[in-house]
């Protein structure tokens, strides 16, 4: 490895040509390129091999649409959805008056009651008004979109209407408003009657919500203030068809008990806190086929309701009660409420057939035990509940059921069955705690500021425009829920760099978010069923592609390991090599200089 | 949180109820309770707690329920279960001692760990996917790792060794399972009164688990109603069985150990389950039938039998009743109450001696061979005392024979030659057509399925001992297929003997009530035992040993490399005249090094002084030190930032 052309020749250099040659700082051959070469081009290809090295250790991760995401989310809390809804407003036996007053009045009364809630599921509401006079003749305003009812003018007539029970009114109207079109949202009428003032005395107006669509104001003198029947009119039709009469500080809207699968179990338990004392059966089979299929049936377009039964023994409730002289039973407040349900001892969650994400609701029939019989619930007033139960969001409802004497007559214990008339009750109880674990109200009676509604009830459980009012809000709730799970997701995603993200979840995330659109075209639209399904679709698909096993896989491929596997090679390696590299370069420049300073110097001389 | 309700719902259809529609047959689920005590030869006691849950053909299974556990319910209906059975147990049967021919042990002997066996209602192609589903809802159910089972290296599907001849069959186990209380809790879920009330408030825990052997079995089977359009019924058996030494004052060491129900458990029963049909206890005793006469018909022999010279009985029994050689006591339990509880106790007076009926023939297991490569399984058949005057013989060609059924799993990792099968009858090696009459081999594939064995064998009666040995070799698994602990061995699972042509029964002549225990004893279940479980010792590489290997190598190789780039850019001839005109310098070497030193001390360069060029390395020594300094810093802030960042 001897190199001629890089040593220093002062015996042979200094001899002849030029007498001030100094060896230390001139050279008189050009410096070699040789070993800068070797050296630097060793370099470049370790260089060049950084990003095939980083490619192979790179991990697969599918890409996101995190913008999607991110805009999905956005819009879902800016502008929340909004269904088309259409009220068609009649007025029979009015003499006076301009629809198209009447029409701006009630869209004002309207906007007042909204303005201050622009929620999720609410409204885009479009009015047509009938006036039908005296004479029976129609003056119509129909709204922008020609697709409402038809209201064939004289259907009604004036003093006839309103007369004989509330339900067959209710069947008559939905005769009346029958050849409603459904295809751009679902429309809701309130039909006003304008009475005669027969007896001359000054009639009650009574107003009734029906079990389908239709609402109707029955009274006499109603011209004369008639201002306040355009505001009873909006006042129906934002707080009842469009609230579903709930009030706005009970349960949050946001809360639906519907697994992300769209499946519900409800799970109804006879529990027998001491079957030594007594014990009770019950024959749930045929609550179920009589009294629970209408309602599973009317509330299929939300959810797919499974029923089961069973019947534990040896209960005992973990919350204690105290013996009230007055009432001779025993009371437990609503202050011991949370400490009731006894997890311990109440093994209710054994359901195999409802894997997955279904949601199960719990419902529990307490029979005390004879040491605490009878058992009542006092309500923070001091009153004693009339129901003897209590629910608690997304868990289920609890009644406690008194057996009907108290007395422990024989030492055997006998075996009871609950009477059907008992079961019917407890099921009147459960179907009102079932209301409000979705949110409604179990009054018959709805009152406002301007007066009192009477709200006649499903045999089914829920009303039709309550069923309307729950897909509204169903759409909304799983939209909400998919655009916050998808936020976590990509929250997760960006902030984990190492983590795999296979193409499974990529295509998940993808069809969610279409899901979602199209659920949100679809609502706009009003299509009520088919924005609920895709929007159910697009949760369920974000929650698969959150929960998917492959994201644990994780901690597999940290940093950690690829420092562990790759230092011990690459880090003396590359210090030798940059080290080589930067003197070669450093001693070519030194020797560099040399040879131009012993040019110029020969050049001077 | 809760708020209160007021219903509204004026009620409803009451005509409803008129067209609700059938409700199935009107027979309810029904639920019974019993506990057999049985004094054991070797001065233990077996305690044998018997749960029957029936529910009857219904179409709402699954979903309605009074005292049928829902959980299994829906499990037979998700997964078409026909037949199933789970066992936990912990401990080895003791066969010699407790008994090998009678319907307890060949029912309730069950291998160390968890055993799962199932027959499926399904087409063919889907029970595999049954099989593992239901093994993952089990597994949930029970709080046991069965979902290991789930893994196709890990069942097998039975032909015909197992005793029940279906194809829908999958069986596996897993030997390594710890059983403790956590697996016991959801058992006794499933039970209507927990063990809050009844014979089950007896399993205390300490007292259960102290024992020499336990074993929790559930057991499963629908019953087809045969009605068009009904669905099948279910019958749910679960038992315990123990084994346990009750404590003894007495000296003599021959006598046995009197005991009472609450020395054994600790607890006494304080009344029935209210919801039992029937609850029984029952108390067998062995062995006791030479001397006494055949009749009890006179109330002072059955007094006797319960008060006499040999043993006293707390309580009176409520019957007698007796086998060929067995007396059965009975006691009703409805009785006992708060003030009065049920404590059953027996007390020897003098020394006995008896001993238990015996399988016709004794199996033993074990491993031969050494070293990690290769090695052999043998089992060996041995006769017991009682092996002539059992029934069963079967007498083919005017020779009597006993057959024998062996059923064994491999796992893949033990490589099984087949083709080395050897079997010896007393001694001498036989050829496989004399004694083998029937024999099914399914080969293990690598990591894919486990290997199984099924044999028959056809023994002459006055067989003395009969081996079968295999060899095998020890296969090599990837690291992530070695469990925790590898290095304590693999555990290859117990096989299965079961004897054809012998049946366990024990008839009582019990005609007046049907208690389903004594009614399951009626029922002729074929004669089985399982063997130990082995414990094979594979290689088992050092774990850690890839970052080792990486490290060592990677250091090689950076040597390697970074001579390799010295020695390519080495000045020879430039070093050898640096050498030289150092030699020469010598006496400025000690000026030089204290200049130096003052420089670095000033901080400032060092100031050029007689000599340039090694002032000149120097500096650029000093720039080389912090440019290292720098960048073992900067590795450092790297690695620093990269280690928080994660």
């Amino acid at each position: 490895m001897e190199e001629t052309s890089d040593r220093l020749n002062p015996t042979t250099d200094t001899s002849g040509v030029t007498p001030e040659f100094d060896p230390k700082t001139m050279r008189s051959t050009k410096p070699g390129l040789k070993r800068l070469f070797i050296t630097t081009s060793v370099l470049f290809s370790f260089l060049l091999g950084v990003p095939f090295l980083w490619k192979s250790v790179e991990i697969y991760r599918s890409p996101l649409p995190f913008h999607d995401i991110d805009s999905l989310s956005d819009q879902i809390e800016s502008t929340p959805l909004r269904f088309p809804c259409n009220l068609h407003a009649v007025f029979v036996g009015f003499e006076s008056k301009d629809p198209d007053n009447l029409r701006s009045q009630i869209q004002d009364g309207i906007n007042q009651l909204t303005h201050q809630s622009s929620q999720c599921g609410s409204c885009n509401v479009s009015i047509s008004v009938t006036v039908q006079n005296l004479a029976e003749q129609c003056l119509e305003t129909l709204a922008h979109n020609p697709s409402t009812c038809s209201y064939r003018c004289g259907v009604i007539i004036r003093n006839e209407f309103g007369v004989g029970l509330d339900d067959t009114v209710d069947e008559s109207l939905n005769d009346v408003f029958s050849g409603c079109s459904e295809n751009s949202g679902k429309t809701y009428s309130v039909v006003v009657v304008n009475k005669e003032n027969a007896n001359g005395e000054d009639e009650v107006i009574k107003a009734v919500v029906g079990k389908r669509r239709h609402a109707w104001v029955v009274g006499s003198g109603l011209e004369e203030r008639y201002g306040d029947i355009v505001a009873r009119v909006s006042e129906i039709f934002v707080k009842v068809f469009m609230n579903g009469g709930r009030d706005e500080e009970s349960i949050h809207g946001e809360f639906m008990p519907v697994g992300s699968d769209g499946k519900i179990v409800l799970s109804f338990s006879l529990l027998n806190s001491n079957p030594r004392d007594w014990v009770y059966d019950w024959d749930f089979q045929r609550i179920d086929d009589a009294l629970l299929a209408p309602v599973t049936k009317a509330l299929a377009p939300i959810a797919n309701i499974s029923v089961e039964s069973q019947v534990l023994y040896h209960t005992p409730k973990s919350s204690f009660s105290s013996w009230d002289e007055k009432l001779q039973s025993y009371i437990f407040r609503t202050s011991d409420l949370p400490f009731f349900v006894n997890s311990n001892e109440w093994h209710l969650d054994t359901s195999a057939g409802a894997s997955g994400r279904s949601k199960i609701l719990q419902f529990v029939v307490y029979i005390p035990s004879g040491k605490e019989c009878p058992l009542l619930l006092q309500l923070p007033n001091g009153e004693i509940s009339k129901t003897n139960g209590f629910i608690s969001p997304m868990w289920g409802g609890v009644i406690v059921w008194n057996p009907e004497s108290c007395d422990k007559d024989s030492e055997s214990p006998i075996r009871n069955t609950i009477s059907p008339q008992d079961l019917e009750q407890i099921v009147e109880i459960f179907l009102g705690q079932f209301r409000q674990l979705f949110g409604f109200k179990s009054e018959a009676i709805y009152t406002s500021g301007l007066g009192t509604y009477k709200i006649l009830p499903s045999e089914r459980g829920f009303t039709e425009w309550e069923l309307d009012v729950l897909s509204r809000k169903h759409t909304c709730f799983n939209l909400h829920s998919c655009s916050t799970t998808l936020g976590s997701l990509s929250r997760l995603v960006r902030s984990l760099p190492r983590m795999i993200i296979k193409d499974e979840i990529g295509e998940q995330v993808k069809y969610s978010l279409k899901a979602a659109k199209l659920a949100q075209s679809n609502a706009s639209l009003g299509g009520y069923s088919s924005s609920a399904s895709s929007s159910r679709e697009a949760r369920s698909l974000a929650e698969n592609a959150f929960f998917h096993p492959s994201i644990m896989s994780v901690s597999y491929f940290s940093y950690e390991h690829c420092f562990a596997v790759y230092s011990p090679f690459f880090l003396p390696v590359v210090g030798h090599i940059v080290l080589a590299a930067f003197r070669e370069w450093k001693r070519y420049r030194q020797e560099k200089a040399k040879y131009l300073t012993w040019l110029t110097r020969k050049k001077t001389a | 949180m809760a708020s209160l309700i007021r219903s509204w719902i004026p009620l409803l259809i009451l005509q409803s109820f008129l067209v609700a529609i059938a409700f199935g047959s009107k027979e309810a689920e029904e639920f019974s309770e019993a506990l057999l005590l049985k004094p054991l030869p070797d001065r233990k006691v077996l305690a044998h707690f018997h749960f029957e849950n029936r529910a009857p053909p219904s179409n709402s299974h699954g979903r309605h329920h009074h005292l049928f556990p829902k959980a299994i319910s829906q499990l037979v209906q998700k997964f078409r279960v026909k037949e199933m059975e789970l066992s936990f147990t912990q401990g080895r049967w003791n066969h010699e001692h407790w008994g090998g021919f009678d319907p307890l042990s060949s029912m309730n002997a069950k291998p160390v760990g968890v055993e799962l066996w199932a027959v499926f209602d399904v087409p063919q192609s889907q029970v595999d996917t049954s099989w593992k589903n239901l093994t993952h809802a089990l597994s949930g159910l029970f709080c046991a790792s069965i979902n290991f089972l789930e893994s196709s290296t890990s069942y097998a599907a039975p032909t015909w060794g197992f005793g029940t001849n279906s194809d829908k069959l999958r069986y596996g186990s897993l030997p390594r399972e710890a059983v403790c209380t956590e697996n016991l809790t959801p058992w006794l879920k499933l039970l209507p009164c927990r063990d809050k009330d009844g014979i089950s408030a007896l399993m205390n825990r300490p007292s259960v688990y102290r024992g020499f052997y336990h074993s929790q079995r559930l057991h499963l089977s629908t019953v087809e109603s045969g009605q068009e359009g009904l669905g099948s019924g279910i019958v749910l058996e679960q038992t315990l069985t123990v084994v346990l030494q009750p404590e003894t004052t007495s000296v003599e060491t021959n006598m046995q150990p009197s005991w009472s129900l609450s020395s054994l458990f600790g607890r006494k029963v304080v009344g029935s389950c209210v919801l039992a049909k029937s609850s029984n206890v029952y108390l067998q005793l062995e062995g006791r039938l030479g001397h006494e006469s055949k009749n009890v018909d006179t109330e002072i022999e059955a007094h006797k039998l319960w008060k006499n010279a040999d043993f006293d009985l707390s309580l009176k029994p409520d019957r007698v009743l007796r086998e060929s050689s067995s007396l059965l006591f009975i006691f009703d339990i409805d009785k006992s109450s708060d003030s009065e509880p049920f404590d059953l106790g027996l007390t020897w007076k003098l020394p006995s001696k008896w001993s238990c009926q015996q399988a016709p023939l004794q199996a033993t297991r074990f491993l031969m061979g050494s070293g990690n490569e290769r090695g052999a399984i043998a089992i060996l058949l041995k006769a017991t005392e009682s092996q002539e005057k059992l029934p069963g013989r079967v007498v083919t060609d005017g020779r009597c024979t006993i057959k024998a059924n062996i059923f064994q799993i491999f796992p893949w990792y033990v490589k099984v030659y087949y083709h080395t099968l050897q079997i010896f009858v007393d001694q001498q090696q036989k050829t496989d057509c004399e004694v083998l009459k029937k024999i099914n081999v399914s080969p293990s594939t690598d990591k894919v399925s486990s290997g199984m064995l099924e044999m028959m064998l056809e023994l002459p009666c006055e067989v003395k001992s009969a081996a079968i040995s295999i060899e095998y070799d020890k296969g090599f698994l990837h690291i992530d297929e070695y469990p925790p602990d590898a290095n304590q061995g693999f555990d290859i699972p117990s096989a299965l003997i079961s004897f054809p042509s012998h049946h366990a029964s024990l008839d009582f002549q019990e005609e007046l009530s049907k208690s389903p225990l004594l009614s399951s004893f009626k029922e002729k279940s074929l004669v089985r035992s399982y063997t130990e479980v082995l414990l094979v010792p594979l290689t088992t590489p050092d774990f850690s040993m890839p970052y080792n290997v990486i490290t060592i190598t990677c250091t090689i190789f950076a040597l390697y490399f970074g001579s390799l780039l010295n020695v390519l850019r080495r000045r020879i001839g430039e070093e050898e005249r640096f050498l030289k005109s150092q030699a020469g310098k010598k006496t400025f070497g000690l000026k030089q090094l204290l200049s130096r030193l003052t420089a670095k001390i000033r901080g400032r360069p060092i100031e050029p002084p007689s000599s340039d060029s090694p002032a000149a390395q120097s500096s650029f020594l000093s720039s080389k030190l912090i440019f290292k300094i720098i960048l073992v810093a900067g590795a450092a802030a790297a690695w620093q930032y990269f280690s928080t960042d994660n």
